[in-house]
């Protein structure tokens, strides 16, 4: 076990294996790469189990057959995990769920992104470091993302955004793309759960509560990205109107005009309504308090 | 490159410095967007810094990295543990938000959140030459520590704290009376701590995997309140008599401190036929018990007996339940099916205070009684679907679905049923070529719909209240009965190995059918495409495009207590449509040694709100009329470009010197705070108030900057 030192490799490969330094013997380049990678140190250098020391058949499958038949792709049964090898998606993710089924992969087995049969080698890239961190197939977690969902890489770059484009934050502060308990593989148990890891101040309980903020942010916000202040889905007053059309505070087709303007320059609704999220003053339930 | 060993540790690394220079630079007051999540200034910068240093096996490894040290926005992390059994990791992250670089303010902040006029109040005109203020913004201190150990490969534990200080102010309005009345805008105080911290424990074995895991979450505000002097108290001359009339200050509250406990455990087990069982169980708390402010601070009525608290604080108390069963089968290889059960329990626990009378407009005692409902609700997810590899490089999928609300009686609609079908494609005909189409109708359907849901829970014994509350022909549109088709459609060509296409399409239509008013239908679509070409390591290219729009169209009606008529409805479409693109390019002019890049951003988004009345309103007086009629709303646009260009030289083996220029471009028209003084003077039209109220005039300004850099970079290993 790790805690009385690392596993050595064994001196002999199981039977219808041949060993990393038979590998090597052809694919020199990829192995040269592999191996300063922190999955290649692990294997090459300090495996913890008899399966960690299998090294590249670990994953590839026993070379054996491959290295008889005298090399070639796809000969001899090996998975290569490339765009074009023959071997179900399934099959080869199952490779990758010998060893990683722990932790935020749990549960990966009826993801959405699992159903739709995506590799695991279509978001990392194990053979080399592209990424600083996890893997990955492109240099950043918005690009690996980005590569299939285009439009919400494109809405980062709207003027009211969260810090993505910056660097401060990624895909996965929100998101677990191996799978969750929640929807759209949110890493919370909710969306509000999700907004409240940094936005705490909006989590309560309120004295007084705001419905729509109780129940969903998304019923107000996008946090992608929108050309609205702070996220807004729509332009204010016309989000707030859709929800109160009321006579004590008429429900005016408010417009450019001299009675209009307070209602519509700065921050509209919310001149007067500060505590939108909820409000804890005991005369707080329109939360102008 | 050079070789390097510190008291038998090996090192590598990388360190990039440089010197950058405006040649065109923000003014300060058009800053705001330019600087809003980045700090960008003349003079020596630290772009990254990496240091690794680690054991001649490998075993043994410590990290040390960074960027922009120095900044505002500086970054630096440590990380240090044992291959594959443990790691230590730290990182400290700063983030300045910028919301505004242009402000003006009157009031003087005496004390932190309290702000003091003249006791003459000033004219009103004199706030539009009022102090500028310092940049509003709120700086984030992120820390975040972890640590988690691998006692096998199977079984590991993991426990990191974060922290997040939040420092600033933003914008905040105090208001003296409403509708109607005037209102102040100053600054809210932010001194808030976010204690974060999580234990995980995961067992796995290659038949069965459990999860254990505590989150604890502690939110403290330092500020409770915001506290402002009334600029027409007493401002004869200035304010209109009801503005006058109102109080001498106003206070509002701030977020409470708070905090919540979540535990949860995580199964999945491998059964035979290529069947996956998953669940989990989750219980979150959420508390709250800040002590309540004084109803108000007004002199005049702070006695009145009615305002008397009926408790101290809420003791606060919402407890969640949730849990997750899926199951997932392979009975032959080329079927999937697929089952999830999911409950959602959100429990409102937290007392329900009964409070005699509410100042709500913070100048007269509301005598109604005030009951604060608590509001929650339970939702139920389940999906059932199938998918068949027709042939190997196609296959289908079906399914349903169904989501069940069931809300507090505070809410209009306390239980709506939602049903989902879905069908979907998956192909790939060619091994350069995929395609996935999805298409997703869903109804959802509420069992009734109370419109004065909320006046009844809140307000007691108010008879009038229905009578002037929500219209009955409102449908709000969570709650609403809605009808949505969703179709999503996306291409990927690899015609070879080094070009990728991606088209994609996406298209959603919301029907709120049964909606008299409220929002009536939504159209969403957008398409792009995206092409990837990397022939060789000596060159790439990438770029993309995608438009998006969306376009809303609601019907409301402006409505009095005595006056509710049909032709006094309107309509608004609002319409946002949203351009960007993205090109990027890299080569080399002498491989190894001479190499260039060049990137670009643009986006461009439109927004329209066009609003009309389906027929003239007639039924009400001149005024009455007027009120009713739409009024024109000009678009508002915004637009943002950017282009890098890189020249890197590669030398002596470790060194890279790179000349970089910078040019962003920022151009924002908004009507509605293009010309937004502190001040906006509006005289009193027929029966109307004339424009009293103060805001700080914060807007963002469109800006260009050109900066021009030169780093060196040194490589070590």
């Amino acid at each position: 076990s790790p805690s009385s030192g690392p596993a050595q490799a064994p001196a002999e490969p199981p039977a219808g294996y041949v060993g990393a330094e038979t590998c090597k013997g052809c694919h020199e380049d990829a192995f040269r790469q592999f191996e300063t990678t922190k999955m290649g140190r692990l294997f090459l250098k300090h495996p913890r189990n008899s399966k960690e020391s299998l090294a590249c058949e670990n994953c590839h499958g026993p070379g054996q057959k491959h290295v008889e038949a005298g090399g070639g792709k796809g000969v001899g049964g090996m998975i290569t995990f490339a765009k074009n090898d023959p071997t179900p998606v399934a099959q080869r993710n199952a490779m990758c769920l010998t060893c990683h089924s722990k932790g935020d992969r749990i549960f990966w087995r009826g993801s959405p992104h699992e159903l739709r049969d995506v590799a695991c080698t279509s978001c990392h890239r194990v053979m080399q470091d592209v990424s600083p961190r996890h893997q990955l197939a492109k240099p950043t977690q918005i690009e690996t993302c980005g590569t299939c969902h285009i439009q919400k890489r494109a809405q980062q770059m709207r003027s009211s955004h969260m810090p993505l484009r910056e660097g401060k934050l990624t895909c996965t502060s929100c998101h677990n793309p191996h799978g969750t308990v929640s929807q759209s593989l949110l890493k919370e148990a909710s969306v509000n759960d999700s907004c409240f890891t940094c936005h705490a101040e909006k989590r309560g309980p309120f004295l007084w509560q705001h419905a729509p903020q109780n129940e969903s942010c998304l019923n107000c916000h996008d946090p992608h990205g929108s050309n609205h202040e702070r996220m807004l889905k729509v332009a204010k007053p016309r989000l707030c109107q859709q929800c109160h059309n009321e006579t004590q505070h008429p429900t005016n087709p408010y417009g450019r005009d001299a009675a209009s303007l307070k209602f519509m320059l700065g921050r509209q609704c919310l001149n007067c309504h500060v505590n939108i999220h909820g409000s804890n003053h005991p005369s707080g339930f329109a939360f102008t308090r | 490159a050079a070789q390097y060993t510190l008291g038998g540790m090996r090192l590598e690394g990388e360190v990039e410095t440089g010197a950058r220079f405006f040649l065109a630079e923000p003014s300060k007051t058009r800053a705001a967007k330019f600087q809003e999540y980045k700090d960008v200034d003349d003079g020596l910068f630290l772009q990254r810094f990496y240091l690794r240093a680690f054991t001649a096996d490998d075993a043994y490894s410590t990290e040390l990295a960074g960027a922009e040290w120095g900044s505002e926005n500086q970054n630096f992390s440590l990380t240090s543990g044992r291959l594959g059994v443990w790691q230590f990791n730290f990182e400290w992250d700063q983030l300045r938000h910028v919301l505004f670089t242009n402000t003006r303010m009157l009031a003087v902040e005496a004390n932190r959140g309290v702000f003091v006029l003249p006791t003459r109040r000033p004219p009103l005109a004199a706030y539009n030459s009022a102090p500028e203020q310092d940049d509003i913004s709120v700086r984030w201190d992120t820390a975040r520590m972890g640590w988690q150990y691998s006692f096998t490969p199977d079984f590991a534990v993991k426990a990191e704290y974060t922290r997040i200080r939040k420092d600033g102010d933003r914008p905040f309005g105090i208001v003296f009376g409403s509708p109607g009345n005037n209102f102040l805008q100053v600054l809210e105080p932010i001194e808030q701590t976010t204690h974060d911290f999580r234990l995980q424990g995961t067992y796995a074995t290659e038949r069965w995997q459990l999860l254990f895991s505590y989150s604890g979450s502690v939110f403290v505000n330092d500020e409770r309140r915001v506290r402002a002097d009334n600029p027409c108290f007493a401002n004869a001359g200035q304010c209109s008599a009801s503005d006058v009339g109102g109080p001498a200050s106003g206070q509002v509250s701030l977020p409470p401190s708070n905090m919540a406990h979540t535990f949860s455990l995580s199964g999945g087990a491998n059964l035979p036929m290529r069947t996956r069982i998953n669940g989990n169980v989750t219980y979150s708390l959420r508390l709250q018990n800040d002590s309540f402010l004084p109803q108000t601070i007004n002199d005049t009525i702070r006695n009145d007996p009615q305002l008397r608290l009926p408790q101290r604080s809420l003791n606060g108390n919402v407890q969640i339940f949730t849990a997750l069963l899926q199951a997932v089968t392979r009975p032959w290889t080329p079927l999937t099916l697929s089952a999830k059960y999911r409950l959602y329990d959100q429990n409102e626990l937290s007392d329900r205070p009964i409070f005699d009378g509410v100042v709500p407009n913070d100048r007269t005692v509301n005598p109604q009684d005030h009951r604060a409902a608590r509001l929650d609700y339970t939702k139920h997810n389940v999906d059932l679907d199938a998918r068949y590899q027709l042939v190997q490089p196609l296959a289908v999928a079906v399914g349903t679905a169904w989501e069940r609300w069931d809300r507090s009686k505070g809410r209009e609609a306390n239980t709506t049923d939602e049903f989902f079908g879905k069908a979907a494609l998956d192909a790939t005909p060619t091994d350069w070529l995929q395609a996935r189409l999805t298409y997703r109708p869903s109804f959802r359907r509420y069992d009734r719909y109370n419109t004065f849901a909320r006046e009844n829970t809140i307000v007691i014994e108010d008879v009038a209240a229905e009578a002037t509350g929500q219209s009955k022909l409102l449908r709000k549109f969570d709650e609403a009965d809605r009808d949505r088709q969703r179709v999503d459609f996306d291409l990927t060509f690899t015609p070879t190995e080094t070009v990728t296409i991606t088209p994609t399409f996406s298209y959603r239509w919301d029907d709120f059918v049964g909606s008299r008013l409220g929002l009536q239908n939504e159209t969403s679509w957008s398409t792009g495409i995206d092409l990837n070409f990397t022939p060789n390591q000596w060159f790439s290219f990438s770029t993309g495009y995608m438009y998006e729009k969306n376009d809303q169209h609601q019907r409301q009606r402006q409505r009095t207590a005595t006056l509710d008529v049909v032709d006094f409805d309107w309509i608004s479409h609002n319409v946002d449509t949203v351009q960007t693109a993205h090109t990027a390019a890299r080569g080399a002019i002498i491989p190894s040694i001479l190499e260039w890049a060049i990137g670009a951003n643009w986006s461009y988004a439109l927004g329209r709100v066009d609003t009309r009345n389906p027929v003239n309103p007639s039924s009400g007086t001149a005024a009455q009329n007027a009120t009713a009629s739409a009024k024109p709303w000009p678009a508002f646009e915004d637009q943002l470009f950017r282009v890098d260009v890189a020249l890197k030289y590669h030398f002596a083996k470790a060194w890279t010197a790179t000349l970089g220029y910078a040019w962003e471009s920022f151009e924002k028209k908004d009507w509605r705070t293009d010309t937004l003084n502190p001040f906006v003077p509006v005289p009193s039209t027929a029966g109307l108030p004339g424009q009293t109220s103060i805001w700080l005039g914060g807007d963002i300004k469109s800006y260009t900057a050109h900066i021009i850099g030169a780093t060196l970079a040194y490589r070590f290993e």
